[in-house]
């Protein structure tokens, strides 16, 4: 959807002004005085005060997180969604409902004419209800009292060889959706299956129709070692920050007073035991508890004990003692200083080591046992479904018996194949059976003419078109609408049909739109966190001009101009958004790449069902990562927090510079 | 007779208090030759750091004209008024004004980086550095380069804020109580800094006070009283 809204003209003209506006940007920025990104640098950074942009940035930085973490995963809700409408359906569908369509077959062929249009297919359609007697000895446990089981369905009847090339029909197939079975031949019941002679006709049964759901423990694949590897990446993350102020507090207080060398390697050491020692008991005891008892096999796939994390991310603060005492050995003139380099290299070496662990732990498919939600199959294949529905007449009257009483027509199916296209409305309604069969039971084969009536020709309920290029549905749907025009003033005892003409998105609109809905509100909300962002960085951008306020005195009397001075806050909000940003984007991109295993660590450590499979129908948390929609609310932090500074830049910029240093 | 650099023409400044006017400096005129050391010596609150301050270009008159190098300055732009005060004006001020958060050095700097932008800096910097160690290892700090403020004694400070003021070779230096937070010893030698810069340089100092023996070290004294310039001495 991106790249296709990139390949656009105004997707062109979009990226070139964007492209535009960075280089303008990047200008902007190599054009601005020096002292700007010296103090600038120096407000954000310079020692411990580093914490309160830091802190700032945490709001902009979990907006950031949540905004493309919620929407990456609520759009693969909705890209999963579509995905599975689309496949069970095909690009424009012509739907005449119970009516029905006659000469479908010099209709269909006067589509395929249509430029832009691959293939088509008729299809019948009805309303039905399916009559499941489940095997007595594949239901274990139940014994002799299981009933059978009776179901609303639809008969959905197509010709399989033209049906496979609509949409991704066969690969929703559990027995035959590999290449092996040929495309013509997938409602033939194979010898092995046959149960009765002559064999019944067809039909492939959604699996939730024949089916019944049932939590089993399964085998499943897992990759082992995600989680010490997101355990690495966090600590050397954490390793990072904690040296950088380190390394910093360090070289200003070179020359300074109260730590000495051995005390702050003793302090720092002891410190780090004590919390070792403490977060490595403290691991144990949680993680036997999490298991349940002393005498359980722990479950260490992605088990990343709370403590144990803990205690690593001690280590990597406490680290802060030793780093500071190494820094400070050796003479301590300015050019002259052995310690801080050691100490530079050895924090260096530590998040390189703990980084490296990140990126080359070694991470192993293996199967392990979990429970999971199962569809379990009431039928075996050749068995019988019965399916019983009461045919429509061409004048749209439902068929009678003598006596009035509708007439039913029911049909003993044998199973061939069950259908799972994880659409729970098409899986556990649909029965697919051969074209013919589905058009006498729904009453819409050719009819002779006899006394009293004049002959009827054969009806389809929905004509399906698979076209070349999926993006031009709507184009192609209007010319298709055009020539059944056309084909119904050629045909002119056809009267007037009440034909629909849809892409397969506005057949599914109700269910498309609620995801979309959805998407759009939790945006909207997310969203709404930003404003407090806003009136965050705008106080502070505030408090911090008027903190200093002299600064700004000094800044003008030395030729600072008052647009520029007013700059520098407005890039001290810049850079509180970026850092917010940064941290957003990471997070969240490790946090959907390691989604799975996360969701995994959560269940067993926490024993928290983030994802209950019996309530979503996935096998794992659908996600959708869009880059322009990553670009856009990065662009819009970065927007709002520069425009949340101008209140400070505004205060600044306005200032008299006599005000500020006429009293001391 | 030299040259003028810097001339006054009947200043006043006028502050507003709520509704009633306060009137801290009237008609003042004066001129200032280049290579002059003057010396506006008044009691406190008669109006020293106000013409300073005009004089200096960091604020507007009231009323009346400064003159500085035949420019009215108050007639030019402002974007003219910023350049002057960082290319060719030093500031040295009582209570030192020194940025908290920036060392010794980037302090000093502080002039040339506020003319550069950061695409020059990387090829204008070594220069600038040069320089602004030269200035700190004259004014007796080459060894506090990376030193905070803060950690520097109020001596030592205003020897900062006076490489700070002479690091660009400004025309004229500003002083505005230089030695009042300073004790007689550390006083005596920014003096003395001063007049050798005067002396050797041919550096124009203005120079405000209320100490009577320190403005007796310039070659020009005025007595400002109430807002008004009484005599020459």
């Amino acid at each position: 959807m991106t790249y296709e809204l990139l390949a656009t003209p105004w997707g062109i003209l979009a990226v070139g002004v964007a492209g535009l506006l960075a280089l303008g940007f990047g200008a902007l920025i190599l054009w601005t005085s020096v002292y700007k990104h010296v103090i600038c640098w120096r407000y954000l950074f310079g020692g411990w005060k580093a914490v309160v942009p830091l802190i700032s940035a945490l709001p902009a930085a979990l907006g950031v997180f949540l905004l493309i973490l919620v929407f990456a995963i609520m759009d693969g809700f909705a890209h999963e969604t579509r995905e599975m409408t689309r496949g069970t359906l095909a690009d424009v569908i012509v739907d005449s409902h119970m009516e029905g369509l006659p000469y479908y077959d010099d209709f269909i062929r006067q589509v395929e004419r249509i430029k832009g249009v691959e293939t088509a297919t008729p299809i019948i359609q009805t309303y039905a209800v399916a009559r499941v007697k489940p095997h007595r000895e594949m239901y274990p446990g139940v014994g002799l009292m299981v009933k059978p089981i009776v179901r609303p369905c639809q008969i959905i009847g197509i010709r399989a060889a033209e049906k496979v090339e609509m949409g991704r029909f066969k690969d929703y197939l559990l027995r035959q959706h590999s290449d092996r079975y040929p495309t013509d031949r997938l409602l033939d019941l194979p010898p092995e299956f046959r149960k009765t002679d002559p064999p019944h006709a067809t039909c492939i049964a959604g699996i939730g129709l024949i089916g019944i759901p049932r939590a089993e423990e399964v085998f499943k694949p897992v990759k082992q070692g995600a989680g010490m590897q997101v355990l690495a990446f966090t600590v050397a993350g954490i390793c990072l920050i904690a040296l950088l102020f380190i390394w910093r507090v360090a070289r200003r207080r070179l020359e300074g007073r109260s730590l000495s060398l051995g005390r702050g390697i003793v302090w720092g050491l002891t410190l780090w035991l004590v919390l070792l020692a403490a977060g490595a008991a403290a691991d144990l005891l949680l993680t036997r508890f999490a298991a349940g008892g002393w005498g359980r096999t722990l479950v260490t796939y992605v088990f990343i004990a709370p403590a144990a994390l803990a205690a690593i991310v001690a280590l990597a603060c406490t680290l802060a003692g030793p780093v500071y005492g190494i820094a400070r050995w050796g003479t301590l003139k300015q050019k002259e200083r052995p310690g801080w380099l050691v100490a530079t290299a050895a924090g260096g070496l530590v998040v390189l080591v703990l980084g490296g662990a990140g990126m080359f732990w070694p991470v192993a498919e293996v199967e392990v046992q979990s429970k999971d939600v199962v569809d379990f199959p009431l039928l075996d294949y050749g068995d019988d479904l019965v399916v019983s529905t009461i045919p429509v007449t061409p004048k749209g009257a439902f068929e009678t018996e003598i006596g009035g009483v509708p007439k039913v027509s029911s049909r003993a199916l044998a199973l061939v194949d069950t259908f799972k296209s994880k659409f729970w409305e098409a899986d556990s309604t649909q029965v697919y059976v051969d074209f013919k069969v589905a058009q006498q039971m729904a009453g819409m084969e050719a009819q002779p003419a006899t006394d009293d009536r004049p002959a009827v020709p054969a009806r389809c309920s929905q004509v399906q078109i698979k076209i070349a290029d999926p993006t031009q549905g709507r184009l192609i749907r209007d010319r298709i609408r055009e020539a059944w025009r056309t084909f119904a003033s050629e045909h002119r005892d056809i009267g007037i049909l009440n034909l629909a003409f849809n892409t397969w998105e506005d057949q599914q609109k109700m269910i498309l739109t609620v995801v979309e809905v959805e998407k759009n509100i939790t945006a909207l909300m997310l969203g709404l966190m930003f404003l407090g962002f806003g009136v965050l960085t705008a106080l502070i951008s505030y408090v911090m001009a008027y903190i200093k306020s002299r600064d700004v005195g000094i800044l003008k009397a030395l030729g600072a101009r008052d647009a520029g001075v007013g700059s520098l806050f407005l890039g001290y909000g810049f850079i509180i958004g970026l850092i917010g940003t940064a941290i957003g984007l990471v997070a969240a991109l490790l946090m959907l790449h390691y989604l799975d295993a996360i969701e995994i660590w959560v269940n067993q450590t926490l024993h928290i069902d983030v994802f209950p499979r019996e309530m979503y129908y996935f096998e794992s948390i659908p996600q959708h990562l869009s880059p322009l929609w990553c670009v856009c609310v990065c662009l819009g932090v970065l927007a709002l927090s520069t425009l949340a500074s101008t209140a400070g830049g505004l205060l600044a910029a306005l200032k008299q510079p006599v005000e500020t240093l006429r009293y001391e | 007779m030299s040259e003028i650099i810097l001339e006054a023409r009947d200043l006043a400044k006028d502050y507003w208090m709520g509704p009633s006017r306060l009137r801290v400096l009237q008609g003042v005129s004066l001129s200032v030759p280049r290579s002059e050391f003057l010396c506006i010596l008044g009691p406190s609150g008669s109006g020293k750091s106000t013409l300073l301050h005009l004089l200096g270009l960091l604020d507007r008159p009231s009323v009346g004209r400064v003159i500085f190098e035949g420019e009215d300055a108050f007639a030019q732009p402002k974007r003219w008024r910023d350049r002057l005060r960082n290319q060719a004006i030093g500031f040295v001020f009582q209570f030192y004004y020194l940025m908290p958060d920036l060392t010794v050095l980037e302090n000093t700097l502080l002039p040339a980086m506020i003319r550069t932008p950061l695409i020059r800096w990387p090829l204008a910097r070594r220069a600038h550095r040069q320089r602004a160690v030269q200035v700190l290892e004259d004014l007796g700090m080459g060894h506090r380069l990376q030193h905070l403020p803060r950690e520097l004694s109020g001596g030592e400070r205003q020897r900062v804020a006076m490489a700070r003021a002479l690091v660009h070779e400004p025309r004229v230096l500003f002083a505005d109580e230089p030695t009042g937070n300073l004790d007689s010893v550390t006083g005596g030698e920014i003096m003395r800094v001063l007049q050798g810069l005067n002396r050797k340089q041919g550096l124009t100092v203005v120079m405000v006070t209320h100490d009577e023996r320190v403005a007796a070290q310039a070659h020009r004294v005025l007595h400002l009283a109430d807002g008004r310039l009484l005599h020459d001495a």
